[in-house]
């Protein structure tokens, strides 16, 4: 399973959305589209994945806690599914006041736990306070997680799947021993039904690098960052770093999911690189 | 405890559009964290004084958001008849109350930020979401809705970095949790799938 991280475009203009979707076409199995993320606000990822879904992509529609309350992410997912959307990836959603609308009331009337069992309803044909359905949603849900765990992460991530997740996309994984951990220490809690889909983002420079140490559940690992250091084209090192990633993973999980810095003009040659194409 | 931080003079000046301002300070909470006492309200008509304004006059009430008898009050305080507006120094209930019974402008000198208490000398902040639908003792007492920045109760979301909180300084209230419950030896509490909170609850929606 191969999928890529798309951002909705801040404003009404989705030429660059578009541009990034057709080189993804035919290298991934489905199209990620993020929601507000980072709390920026961004052209609704129901519109896009709608927009998408018609040209023939497959699109995991992301939503967050953050932005709206049960009637209306009831409501949202709902519209969805009859728009064609089938997977979505929940997530708590990063707070307001780390984006661009700071002051804005951050809502989280559910949280990720409750969102997934919420869609397990709609999918057994009822909302969430029990009333029939005319017609139900049929999702395949998926969740986020880090790989480096603490205990109370361990007991959210053992909740999630009770709730109905199928799936989890991770944070990207930059040491693959750190990975390994995870899926041992997920093992008992993972039934094979679950799917593990590897976060992967390509080095661009050792700044990057450094950012990407600052951002919680990664950690890049300091020989990496030494080797991007020293490196005389460091994206051409970071594609290469990736490629090595993806490899060693392939055996670890079942997929990758591409979230490149920027847009995706490397992501198929990642790809060739990591044997995947 | 109601906790409360004083709004900048500046801003408080600007509020100020009356000329006779009589002021009035709340001996519980307000009081205790040092916001709204005697030394406060009597610095607050120093800094207003200097500034230009008429204090009409002052008083520490016994609790600004329980009074049983405004006429008493203005028996005590006649000077409050001869104003044309009151500063609250108190939390937001105190003011509301105040508003109730003046039948002139009231003003708030303070913000109200959150339910907490005091520990050792020591103000706690956010120790209560109010959220009329309390289960505290699931979380090890350590509430979840307001320690948690997302008041989240199934668990943190996986923005902390180091143990620290995404949105500031503060430590994960999930970190806390755990901690707390391993100590009662009641860890199996968070395997509760928790629901979403019935927000019927709330007294604000039930009036």
């Amino acid at each position: 399973m191969i999928t890529a991280e798309i951002s909705p475009p801040k404003g009404t203009d989705t030429s660059l959305m578009l541009r990034d979707c057709a080189l993804l076409e035919d290298i991934v199995d489905a199209i990620n589209v993020t929601d507000n993320q980072r709390a920026v606000m961004r052209l609704s990822p129901l519109a896009a994945c709608s927009i998408l879904q018609a040209k023939g992509l497959e699109t995991i529609m992301h939503i967050t806690c953050r932005d709206k309350n049960r009637l209306a992410l009831q409501s949202d997912l709902i519209g969805a599914y009859s728009l064609g959307i089938r997977n979505v990836l929940v997530m708590t959603g990063d707070h307001t006041s780390k984006g661009d609308h700071e002051g804005a009331k951050p809502v989280y009337d559910l949280d990720s736990v409750q969102l997934l069992g919420m869609i397990r309803k709609l999918d057994q044909g009822f909302d969430l306070c029990g009333n029939e359905l005319k017609g139900r949603t049929e999702f395949c849900s998926g969740a986020v997680t880090n790989t480096i765990l603490n205990e109370a992460g361990l007991i959210k991530f053992r909740k999630k799947i009770k709730m109905g997740a199928i799936f989890f996309q991770t944070q990207a994984v930059f040491d693959v021993r750190d990975f390994a951990e995870f899926m041992e220490k997920t093992s008992e809690i993972r039934s094979r039904k679950v799917k593990i889909i590897a976060g992967i983002i390509p080095l661009r420079s050792q700044s990057s690098a450094h950012f990407l140490n600052s951002v919680p559940g990664i950690r890049v690992p300091d020989d990496m960052i030494r080797k991007m250091t020293d490196a005389k084209d460091p994206k051409a090192q970071g594609m290469k770093i990736a490629a090595g990633i993806i490899r060693e993973l392939r055996t670890m999980c079942d997929g990758v999911h591409i979230m490149p810095i920027g847009n995706h003009e490397n992501t198929r040659a990642l790809l060739e690189m990591a044997g995947l194409l | 405890m109601i906790i409360s931080r004083q709004k900048e003079f500046h801003d408080i000046l600007q509020l100020l559009a009356e000329k006779n301002i009589f002021i009035i300070g709340c001996g519980k909470c307000a009081k205790k964290q040092h916001v709204g006492g005697e030394p406060e309200v009597k610095d607050m008509k120093k800094r207003l004084e200097a500034a230009g304004r008429n204090i009409t006059g002052w008083t520490v009430l016994n609790s600004a958001c329980s009074i049983s008898s405004w006429k008493e009050v203005l028996s005590v305080n006649p000077e409050i008849e001869r104003s044309d507006a009151i500063l609250v120094m108190s939390c937001g209930g105190g003011v509301s109350v105040i508003s109730g019974f003046a039948g002139i402008q009231v003003y708030p000198a303070l913000d109200t930020e959150s339910l907490g208490g005091v520990v050792c000398n020591e103000v706690v902040t956010e120790q209560c979401g109010m959220c009329g639908d309390c289960t505290i003792w699931l979380y090890g007492g350590i509430c979840p809705v307001i320690q948690c920045a997302k008041g989240l109760l199934n668990g943190p979301c996986g923005g902390a970095l180091e143990g620290k909180c995404e949105v500031d300084e503060r430590l994960c209230a999930w970190d806390k949790i755990v901690e707390r419950l391993k100590e009662l030896k009641k860890l199996e509490n968070l395997d509760k799938i928790n629901e979403p909170k019935d927000h019927m609850k709330k007294g604000r929606v039930k009036t």
